[in-house]
C-alpha cells in the first residue's frame, strides 16, 4: 500500500470519528425511530400494550377518516398559499434590502426577527389579540367604518387565511437566502442589459429572476417540505383543537391527536408514513420540473 | 526527562486526577441515591393549587429525609400529552393525577394499580362523600384517591343581572327559563353582549340535561346512556340559544378556548357561564366584582322537576403499575389526605374542596368567601344527591366541543353532530372494552 492511500485511509479514518457523533445520532434518534413507526404503522398499538399485527387496516382506514381527509385539504390549501406567498413576500423584501441601503445588516435581522419568533407562544397569543373578534383590527373597523368585523381567527372562514398570513410574515430565512443570491448577481449584466435599453422592470424578469432561479428552487422545495410539516401555528392558535370546526386541522396536528389522545400510535403511524410519501411525491414533481425552468450557471 | 517519560508521568497524573473526579461523583451520586425518588405528576386548576400542592410535598420530605419527591405539574392539556408519552416509554411518573374519564382510559389499559390492598389501611374512604369515591371507582375497583370535591354549576356576574334588571332564576328552574333568561341579558345589554356563554361542548352540562331527560352520557356499566336524536336535542338547544341571541355566535365563543382570562364572563361579554366548581376560585380572581354559583335548570317545561347535579373527584391521585415503591406513595397520600397537618396544607388556599365529608364540613367554617360559596353549594346539592358521575372516555371535551362548533358553524345540523357524537364516543368505549 502506498503512503499516499496509507495517508488517504487515515484521513477517511480521522473524519469518520468526527462525524461519528451525528452518525451515531442519525442511526439511533431518526433512522430507527422512523424504522420503528414504519413496523408500528402496520399495527394496532395504543401506546401501553404490546402492538398486534394489522395489516394493511390502518392504511385502508384512511380513505373512510373524514377527519383526516379534512386535515389533508387543510394542509393542501395552507401548503398552496403560504408559500408562494411567503416566498413572493421575502424576494420583495430582499430586492429593497438589495438597493445598497444604509444599515443593512440591522434591516436584516429586523426582518428576520419574524422567523425566530414566529413559532412562539407569545407571537400566538399577540396575533390572537390582533385577529380576535375584539381585537385591535376589528376596533378599528368598528371605530372607523362601523362595519361589525368576524372574529378572524376564531371563524372557519378566516382562519387558516389567517394561519397562512402568519406563515407569510416569517419569512426571514428564505429572504436571507434570497438576498444572498442577489448578492452574487454580477452588476455587468444588469449594465449591459441597461445599455441594451432595457428599463428596471424588464431586467428583473430577464436578468434577476432567471439567475435567481436556483435559490428559488432551494427555497421552494423547504418551504414547501416545511409547510407540509407545519404543527405549531394551530396547536398554539387553536389551544390544540386544530378549531373552530376543524378549519385549521393540520395533517400533523391530527397525527398528534390520534397518538396521543386517542392512543391509535398504530394508526398515528400510518398517518405520518402517507406524509412522508406525499413530501416525497412533491419533491421529486419539484426535481423534474427544475429542468424547465431553473437555470445554472455552468449550463452552455 | 525525556519526552515519552514525561508524556507517561502526564497521563498517570491525568489518569488519577480523572479517576479522583470519578470517585467522588460515584460517591457523590451513592449519597444522592440514599434517598428514595418518587415522581409525582400531576395537573393543576390553578397558582394557588400548585403552590399549596408543593407545599404539602416538602412538608412531607422534611418528615422523611430518606424521600425525595420530584413534583412535575402543569395544565391538564400538557399533562396529558406528557403522561401518555412517558407511560407508552415505559418511563411514567410513580403517582399522577387524573380525572374521571382518564382513569377509565388508564385504568381499563393496565396503566393504573388498583388501590384495594390499603383500603381501608392506611386509606379510610368511609368518610369520603359516595360520588368521589364512585368517580375513582372503575370495574368495581378503586384505581384513585379523590383529591377534590367538585361539580357542574353556572357561575354568574349578578352585577350584569342588576344592570339591566333581569331577574337571576330561582333555585329550581327550566331549561326554558334559561333559555328565556339568556335572551333577555343579550337583549337588554345589547351589542356585544349575551346572556350565557355557549355550553353546547360542555359533556358535564349535557349529562345533567340528559338526565333530565331520563337519560345520561354513561350508565353504570360503562356504556353509553343516550342516542343519537338526545344528542341532537342538545346540540338543537344551543343553536336556538344562539340564534336569539342569549349565547355568542360561533366565532366568539371559539376565541374563549382554555383560557381562564378570555372567558367571556371574565372580559365582561357576558353573564352566565357553565362550569366545574373547582375553577370557581381561579375565575373569582379574575372579576372586578362578585361572581356568584347556582345550579343549571332541573326540568322542562311541564314535567317534573327533581335535582339532577351531583359532585364527584375532578382531581384524583393513582399509581403507576410499574411504580418500584408503591407503599411509599400510598404514604404520600395518606399524608396529604389523612394527615392533619398535610390536610391543612394542601387544601388551604389551594381553591380545592376536600371530597371527605370532615374536609367539606371544615372548609365550610374556615374556607376563604368563595370557597365557602363552593362548601354551601356542594351541601346544597347533597341533601338530594343524584348518582353520581360515571366514568367514561379520554377526550370527550374535545369531541362535544367539536360537533357543537359544527353545528355552530353551519357544517352539520343537531341531528348529523348527535350521530357523529354518538358513533364517535361509542366506536372509543367499544375499542377501550375490546
Amino acid at each position: 500500500m502506498s503512503k499516499t492511500q496509507n495517508l488517504s485511509k487515515k484521513q477517511n479514518g480521522v473524519a469518520f470519528l468526527f462525524l461519528s457523533p451525528w452518525i451515531v445520532g442519525f442511526l439511533v434518534l431518526t433512522l430507527g425511530p422512523m424504522l420503528g413507526s414504519l413496523y408500528l404503522s402496520f399495527t394496532d398499538y395504543d401506546l401501553f400494550n404490546a402492538p398486534t399485527w394489522a395489516g394493511l387496516e390502518n392504511y385502508a382506514r384512511l380513505g373512510d377518516d373524514p377527519r383526516y381527509l379534512a386535515s389533508l385539504k387543510v394542509t393542501l390549501y395552507y401548503v398552496l398559499f403560504s408559500v408562494p406567498l411567503k416566498l413572493g413576500f421575502a424576494l420583495f423584501i430582499a430586492l429593497i434590502l438589495n438597493r445598497g441601503l444604509r444599515g443593512l445588516g440591522f434591516y436584516r435581522s429586523v426582518f428576520y426577527l419574524p422567523s425566530l419568533l414566529g413559532g412562539s407562544v407569545a407571537v400566538a397569543l399577540m396575533w390572537r389579540q390582533i385577529f380576535s373578534y375584539d381585537g385591535i383590527i376589528n376596533q378599528f373597523l368598528w371605530g372607523w367604518f362601523g362595519y361589525d368585523a368576524p372574529s378572524w381567527i376564531t371563524n372557519p372562514d378566516y382562519a387558516l387565511g389567517t394561519l397562512v398570513l402568519l406563515a407569510a410574515w416569517q419569512f426571514g430565512a428564505p429572504m436571507v437566502i434570497f438576498l444572498a443570491g442577489l448578492k452574487q448577481i454580477p452588476q455587468d449584466m444588469y449594465d449591459a442589459a441597461a445599455i441594451d435599453g432595457a428599463r428596471p422592470v424588464q431586467q428583473f424578469f430577464y436578468v434577476t429572476v432567471p439567475l435567481l432561479t436556483p435559490i428559488i428552487f432551494f427555497n421552494f422545495v423547504m418551504q414547501t417540505i416545511g409547510a407540509f410539516q407545519a404543527f405549531t401555528p394551530s396547536y398554539i392558535i387553536s389551544d390544540g383543537t386544530g378549531g373552530p370546526a376543524d378549519s385549521t386541522l393540520f395533517y400533523t396536528l391530527y397525527l398528534y391527536e390520534q397518538a396521543f389522545t386517542n392512543f391509535e400510535m398504530g394508526y398515528a403511524s400510518a398517518i405520518a408514513w402517507v406524509l412522508v410519501a406525499i413530501i416525497g411525491l412533491a419533491t421529486t414533481v419539484s426535481f423534474l420540473s427544475a429542468k424547465y425552468w431553473v437555470h445554472y450557471g455552468d449550463e452552455g | 526527562m525525556t519526552a515519552s517519560q514525561s508524556r507517561r508521568s502526564f497521563l498517570k497524573t491525568g489518569s488519577a486526577a480523572i479517576g479522583g473526579f470519578a470517585m467522588t461523583v460515584v460517591a457523590g451520586g451513592a449519597l444522592a441515591q440514599g434517598k428514595t425518588k418518587i415522581r409525582f405528576s400531576g395537573f393543576v386548576e390553578s397558582e394557588e393549587q400548585l403552590a399549596t400542592t408543593l407545599k404539602v410535598l416538602k412538608a412531607y420530605e422534611a418528615k422523611n429525609p430518606n424521600v425525595e419527591i420530584i413534583p412535575e405539574f402543569s395544565s391538564y392539556r400538557a399533562f396529558t400529552d406528557k403522561l401518555a408519552t412517558e407511560a407508552a416509554g415505559g418511563n411514567a411518573p410513580d403517582m399522577f393525577s387524573v380525572n374521571v374519564d382518564l382513569l377509565a382510559e388508564y385504568a381499563a389499559r393496565g396503566v393504573l394499580t388498583p388501590l384495594t390492598k390499603w383500603i381501608p389501611d392506611p386509606l379510610d374512604v368511609s368518610n369520603y362523600q359516595e360520588g368521589s369515591v364512585f368517580s375513582c371507582t372503575y370495574d368495581g375497583e378503586m384505581y384513585a384517591m379523590p383529591n377534590d370535591a367538585i361539580a357542574t354549576a353556572i357561575f354568574f356576574n349578578p352585577a350584569k343581572f342588576e344592570e339591566v334588571g333581569v331577574a337571576v332564576p330561582d333555585q329550581f328552574y327550566t331549561w326554558e327559563k334559561l333559555h328565556e333568561t339568556a335572551v333577555a341579558l343579550g337583549k337588554e345589554h345589547g351589542r356585544g353582549f349575551w346572556g350565557i356563554e355557549d355550553g353546547g361542548g360542555n359533556n358535564l352540562a349535557c349529562d345533567i340535561f340528559l338526565r333530565v331527560g331520563g337519560k345520561a352520557l354513561f350508565t353504570p356499566e360503562h356504556t353509553i346512556g343516550f342516542n343519537g336524536e338526545d344528542m341532537a336535542k342538545w346540540f338543537q338547544y344551543w343553536e336556538d340559544m344562539r340564534q336569539a341571541g342569549g349565547a355568542p355566535p360561533a366565532d366568539v365563543q371559539a376565541q374563549a378556548g382554555d383560557n381562564s382570562a378570555s372567558l367571556g364572563i371574565v372580559r365582561g361579554r357576558s353573564a352566565m357561564l357553565v362550569q366545574t366548581t373547582d375553577s370557581f376560585i381561579g375565575i373569582g380572581a379574575l372579576m372586578d366584582g362578585p361572581l356568584e354559583l347556582m345550579m343549571l335548570p332541573n326540568g322542562f317545561e311541564g314535567g317534573e322537576m327533581k335535582q339532577h347535579h351531583y359532585d364527584y373527584a375532578g382531581n384524583s391521585t393513582g399509581i403507576w403499575t410499574k411504580a418500584e415503591n408503591k407503599d411509599l406513595c400510598v404514604d404520600i397520600i395518606r399524608f396529604m389526605h389523612f394527615d392533619p397537618e398535610g390536610v391543612d396544607l394542601y387544601y388551604t388556599g389551594s381553591g380545592m374542596i376536600p371530597a371527605s365529608t370532615a374536609g367539606l364540613e371544615k372548609f365550610g367554617s374556615t374556607g376563604t368567601e368563595n370557597e365557602k360559596k363552593i362548601v354551601a353549594y356542594l351541601r346544597m346539592l347533597r341533601e338530594e344527591p343524584a348518582p353520581s358521575r360515571r366514568p367514561g372516555v379520554g377526550g370527550l371535551g374535545g369531541i362535544f366541543r367539536r360537533h357543537n362548533e359544527a353545528v355552530a358553524f353551519g357544517d352539520m345540523t343537531p341531528l348529523e353532530a348527535g350521530n357523529s357524537l354518538t358513533a364517535e364516543i361509542d366506536g372509543k368505549l367499544k375499542a377501550l372494552k375490546s
